[in-house]
């Protein structure tokens, strides 16, 4: 199992060199490992009966995350057709970009896709899953941005991958809390656990994360625009991606956690409610495109907003039909995207005013697109018709919660039937368009895939066994075994009858199509849609980020300063002293006269040095600041302590003048408003400290250590003089060490005195 | 008191990598002036020397773990691990300065001097169990890091980036040594573990509010050095302006271990006040994520916007450090590993890509990189793609962690902001690899020579080293879950 989803990324590096080596056959070479995988899956499918197999292989056992996979009905499906999808796509990417420097490229990114597709939807473990899920996001990037040179296809593969991209990280934080609340990430140990997780407060958050994550992937409505944006990716591309494989993510995530995450209210509500919005929407933005690939890609929003919808209801018959259109529509989008690529390449032009008339020059493009039209209308005898058949049956089906599901069913049937008729019989029947006239078929590489997927849809609607194929995908979804019953005829029952009124309408609709727009035309959506806010967004993002930045980041010393001090006092002030449970003392013995004088003259230093208008003047000043201070300490009877501040401000006077002496001359460069402003600052800082002073005077702090020096001198040093013993007895390491500080600094102030004298240095 | 001034032999043991990196440095400062300058390169092998046989008595040292001198330092698992990351960073500092110094005409002791000793005060950061030594090996770490900040004397880039590190670092300083001298006077000693108990015995406690002061003044000093908001105003014009190799090694090293103490002391001191701190360090980190992502939004100079995204990141670690749990520890201890890699990986590619005076830093210069030199062009979008957080590299499993931990924490609003600011990033980062590889060439990429052999040592380690945290990351995780238990 380890290999089949590994092989893929194993065999992508080897891409380009292959293509170098035999750049015509390497198309065809590489083709043979998805389908080999197919067939590989495809013998595995008896044991389907058996029900899930599981490989588990450890991967980061701390954090319960490993790689662990579950082959069971539904992800047997999923990984099918995403093996045999991208084989054809790998065959046609060959022809379709035949000579391009960076096909080896392209195989590459297409490989690397497809296995992390097949690894999204076998692993059982959620963060295995997410892992994937990310790598899907991550290789649509690369494959969305391959003609780079175009501006549109940068910005579109950007868009994509900044839209997923969010939506996987919500994706992430709902699977970290499913995993927190059910104490494990792998599915299987969730499922069992559904009701705990959905009667679990949190439920909703979870629910929303996760569906976030889904609806971004799945283009649901409003995150649905970057599908069609990314049209620019080549058509290959676009078959795989945004048809068959990537955008199905969302909805086989919705599919794979309804055991676990479904059966609520809310889950109703919020996944068919967004499935029908998106379908009807899809389906009318797609009648009204003018380029064929972006029909497709509306058309493809309405069908995964048709699956969604019917996941949401969750009934047997909804969950066989999702599971059938699902089938249905990998089949005819994949062929019909490879026939627009055809369309495009043989034409030179996906405009649908231009085309007209085709079959002729394309006949086996034409044939191919024709059937795949023929299923997604949902016309008789294709699969299509029975996937629309369950398709309005389920929606009949439903719950009074949603009586309206039946009518937008109906309705967005309609208007897709009017869809396909533009993107075949519009394309290729007809009179001539004006790009008929140079037309050409396609090379067979670019045949084998829109033929073999356009009739196999339209035939599998007569083959018999299907049921053994869809059926345990459904099982899966509800729970329990679900009987499906694929026939054409189910006599004449109530979806006949709206299929029968549905055609009817969307033959009208296509007849109509250029009134209906007019008519309808005004109403220009796109103004109001969700796209114009994903640009409103960036770009006030840009404009917010400027203005903070132009704010916080002034680039001025004295700027930073000032957040700082502002920052420290309000911390302060709101961290501690606001709360005080203690009260703020005066010292208990008034000071002497000589502590005030001392205290006088630290204060008028300190002004002085405020308003000094010399630097040298500044700078003694402060020294005589810090000498009372010393003084002070001596006064307390700290003498070594004294004694150290005195030759430490010694020191720093004499360098302060070295330092200073080569500034220019005192400026006064603030404005007197921004003074004052400083004024408050230093003054709040000021009285913060003399706060935190008093504070620390009235509180009982621990015995002072003075007194252990005290009582040990004599004994332990036999000194009677306590200084001299702490001094070089007690903390003799200290003062070699404060001996050493000393000097090397005034080593440094000698070099400070050579550099004046040579007139040197820099 | 023992009378005895020589410790025992497994104290020394203990601190073997300080010793190794001091005596290298020393050497590298004796030998600068005895050799020709075209000779001087030499110094810098000796350095890188000097710092592989520290790694290897990191681990020697802990086979011996254990308190020594009187449990100031303390070797336990969350020391080891922060002294091989930083032995490490600076090892890649080294190997991306050796080409930068020569390009520059400014190969000299002094500078892998200063790195080893840098790296020092790293190691006695993550190794001390006591504030002094705390202060102390930060010290030594930042006053190195200042000059080397300044280094290239005669570029006003350097001189502005070191004036106001310098200036600002010293001023946060003094904040954090007025918080150590409070908790002194009111626990009556410097040590962590007995803090601890003063703190978390009722009968002992001294009143909450002054506790409350002591720890917001060295909250200051720690977010002042991890680079956290609101004292993160420093850093884009340091890193900016700084040598890009010592930029790279900067944002990595001194930080990798100033959030070591930061969570040593928040972790084990300051643990039974929790409640007290947590608001500040919720807010903080939310504001660092914030003014991270956003100004890096709109840079156009390489270096500034990976010094905002360094920010980022830091928020993203004290998101984890919020979580004030084990597991929240073990996440940032995680997290900031796969950061240095991709970010001295980033910033190795910084080097290498500014040429001489850093001339090319905007990021439109790296226009068209992946048509002239593919390998720099993939690694430094792996480096990117980590940055953003994108599975199977580092970045991936640093960000899972920490929010795991942080909804563990039941930090859910930290936890959605902190995954909104992951998608902000991913614009800015994405921005670089969409010049690199889909914009044409431009004069600045045309013009470039490859690599360097020794940055290009440096680049490949930082690129499997981003790699092997992506695939395996349990080889790293679990060296980290074990040692998030600290000594108490």
């Amino acid at each position: 199992m380890l290999f089949l989803v590994a092989s893929g990324f194993l065999l992508a590096p080897l891409a380009p060199v292959l293509h170098r080596r035999w750049p015509r056959r390497a198309g065809w070479l590489l083709s043979l490992l998805p389908f080999s995988l197919s067939a590989w899956l495809f013998l595995h499918a008896r044991h389907l009966e058996e029900g899930a197999r599981r490989w588990v292989y450890p991967w980061i056992p701390s954090l319960d995350v490993a790689l662990s996979f579950r082959l069971d009905g539904l992800s047997f499906l999923f990984s099918l057709l995403i093996a045999i999808v991208g084989g054809f796509v790998v065959l046609y990417a060959s022809g379709y970009l035949e000579g391009h420097e960076h096909l080896g490229r392209i195989y590459a990114w297409l490989l690397t896709f497809m296995a992390s597709m097949l690894g999204l939807v076998l692993a059982d473990n959620l963060i295995a899953l997410f892992v994937f899920w990310e790598l899907t996001s991550l290789s649509s990037y690369l494959l969305i941005g391959f003609y780079h040179e175009r501006e549109a296809a940068r910005a579109a593969a950007l868009q994509a991958l900044l839209v997923t991209g969010l939506g996987g990280l919500a994706l992430l934080a709902g699977f970290v809390l499913m995993g927190r609340i059910g104490s494990s990430f792998e599915l299987s140990a969730l499922e069992p656990q559904a009701a705990a997780l959905t009667s679990h407060p949190l439920y909703a958050a979870v629910l929303l994360l996760v569906l976030a994550g889904a609806f971004t992937k799945s283009a649901q409505f409003p995150f649905h625009f970057w599908l069609p944006d990314a049209m620019e990716a080549p058509a290959p591309v676009s078959a795989y991606l945004h048809a068959a494989a990537m955008v199905k993510a969302g909805v086989y995530l919705v599919a794979r956690l309804t055991p676990t995450l479904g059966g609520t209210p809310l889950f109703l509500s919020l996944v068919a409610g967004t499935g029908a919005l998106t379908m009807i929407l899809g389906a009318w933005l797609a009648y009204r495109q003018a380029y064929l690939k972006r029909i497709l890609a509306y058309s493809t929003v309405s069908a995964l907003g048709a699956l969604m919808l019917l996941l949401g209801l969750g009934t047997p018959a909804a969950v066989k039909a999702a599971i059938a259109v699902f089938f249905a529509h990998v089949l005819y989008k994949g062929a019909l995207f490879l026939a627009a690529g055809n369309v495009e390449h043989g034409a030179g032009t996906g405009e649908l005013r231009l085309l007209g008339g085709l079959a002729r020059a394309m006949p086996l493009t034409a044939f191919a697109a024709l059937a795949a039209a023929a299923s997604m209308a949902g016309l008789p005898p294709s699969f299509g018709f029975i996937a629309k058949e369950s398709l309005l049956a389920g929606a009949l089906e439903v719950p009074p919660e949603a009586p309206w599901a039946a009518w937008i069913a109906v309705a967005a049937s309609a208007l897709l039937i009017a869809v396909s008729l533009l993107v075949s019989w519009r394309v290729f029947a007809g009179e001539a368009g004006k790009a008929a006239a140079g037309a050409h078929e396609a090379s067979p590489a670019m045949l084998v895939g829109p033929v073999a997927l356009g009739t196999s849809g339209f035939l599998l609607g007569l083959s018999p066994g299907l049921e053994r194929l869809l059926e345990p995908a459904a099982s899966v979804v509800t729970g329990a075994p679900v009987p499906m019953d694929l026939a054409l005829w189910h006599g004449w029952n109530l979806p006949l009858a709206l299929s029968g009124a549905s055609l009817a309408a969307g033959l009208l609709l296509y007849a109509g199509r250029k009134q209906a727009l007019a008519a309808l035309g005004a109403l220009d959506w796109g103004r109001f849609g969700p796209a114009v806010w994903y640009r409103a967004t960036l770009k006030a993002t840009l404009k917010l980020a400027d203005v903070q930045t132009r704010l916080l980041q002034s680039g001025y010393l004295r700027g930073y300063l000032t957040i700082v001090v502002a920052t420290v006092v309000g911390l302060l002030f709101f961290g501690g002293l606001r709360r005080a449970g203690w009260q703020l003392s005066a010292p208990a013995e008034d000071p002497g006269a000589v502590e005030t004088l001392v205290v006088l003259v630290v204060l008028a230093s300190v002004a002085a040095a405020v308003v000094s208008s010399s630097r040298l003047g500044a700078i003694a000043a402060l020294g005589a600041a810090g000498y009372g201070i010393a003084l002070i300490f001596l006064l307390a009877g700290a003498p070594d302590l004294a004694i150290t501040q005195f030759v430490v401000e010694s020191l720093v006077v004499v360098l302060f003048v070295f330092a200073f002496y080569r500034l220019p001359r005192f400026a006064r460069l603030s404005s007197p408003a921004s003074r004052l402003r400083d004024v408050a600052f230093a003054g709040a800082v000021g009285v913060l400290m003399s706060l935190l002073t008093l504070a620390a005077a009235g509180s009982s702090l621990h015995e002072p250590i003075s007194n252990y020096f005290g009582e040990w001198a004599y004994l332990k040093a036999h000194g009677r003089n306590v200084v001299n013993v702490i001094l070089v007895d007690f903390r003799a390491l200290d003062t070699l060490g404060e001996i050493t500080v000393i000097g090397i600094a005034a080593l440094g102030v000698y070099a400070l005195l050579g550099l004046r004298r040579t007139g040197g240095g820099a | 008191m023992p009378a005895s001034y020589i410790p025992p032999w497994e104290d020394l043991l203990r601190v073997l990598p300080e010793i190794v990196l001091t005596v290298g440095g020393t050497i590298a400062m004796v030998l600068e002036p005895l050799l020709r300058p075209e000779k001087k390169r030499r110094l810098g092998w000796l350095a890188l020397a000097a710092l592989l046989v520290a790694l290897w008595a990191t681990a020697v040292a802990h086979v011996f773990a254990g308190p020594a001198f009187r449990a100031m330092i303390i070797v336990d698992g969350f020391a080891t691990f922060f002294r091989a990351l930083v032995i490490v960073v600076g090892a890649l500092a080294v190997l991306c300065s050796l080409n930068y110094l020569e390009r520059e005409r400014a190969d000299s002791g002094e500078y892998y001097a200063l790195v080893l000793f840098s790296v020092v005060g790293q190691c006695l950061m993550a190794a001390s169990n006591e504030l002094i030594m705390i202060f102390i090996g930060l010290e030594i770490s930042s006053i190195s890091t200042y000059v080397l900040a300044g280094y290239l004397r005669d570029d006003v880039r350097n001189n502005e980036s070191a004036i106001k590190y310098f200036l600002l670092g010293s001023f946060a300083t003094a904040f954090l040594l007025y918080g150590i001298a409070w908790i002194y006077g009111l626990t009556g000693s410097t040590d962590l573990s007995e803090i601890r108990r003063v703190l978390a015995n009722p009968e002992l406690a001294p009143a909450g509010a002054l506790v409350g002061v002591s720890a917001a003044l060295m909250f200051v000093g720690f977010a002042f050095k991890v680079s956290a908001a609101p004292f993160q105003i420093w850093t884009p014009d340091v890193y900016q302006g700084a040598p890009a190799p010592v930029t790279a090694f900067m944002s990595a090293g001194p930080k990798a271990a100033a959030f070591a103490i930061f969570l040593r002391v928040y972790m084990t001191a300051f643990e039974p006040v929790a409640s007290r701190w947590e608001p500040v360090v919720w807010l903080s980190a939310l504001a660092t994520m914030l003014v991270g992502n956003f100004a890096a939004l709109v840079q156009n100079n390489l270096k500034r916007l990976l010094a905002y995204s360094s920010i980022a990141h830091a928020g993203y670690v004290m998101v984890a450090v919020t979580a004030h749990s084990e597991i929240g520890t073990a996440a940032a201890m995680f997290y900031l590993v796969a950061y240095a890699f991709m970010n001295v990986g980033a910033f190795a590619v910084v080097t290498h890509f500014a040429r001489e005076r850093e001339r090319y830093v905007n990021v439109d210069d790296l226009a068209g990189l992946a048509q002239r030199q593919p390998v720099t062009a993939a690694l430094f979008a792996l480096f990117l793609l980590s940055l953003i957080g994108i599975p199977l590299t580092g970045g991936f499993f640093g960000k899972f962690y920490i929010f795991k931990a942080a909804l563990e924490a039941n930090l859910y609003w930290l936890t959605g902001i902190g995954l909104l600011n992951s998608a902000l990033a991913a614009y800015y980062y994405l921005r670089i690899i969409v010049v690199m590889y889909f914009h044409e060439p431009g004069e600045a990429a045309a013009t470039l020579a490859p690599p360097a052999p020794a940055l290009k040592v440096a680049l490949w380690s930082s690129a499997v080293a981003t790699l092997v945290l992506g695939v395996f990351p349990s080889l790293v995780l679990d060296f980290a879950g074990k040692s998030a238990t600290l000594a108490r």
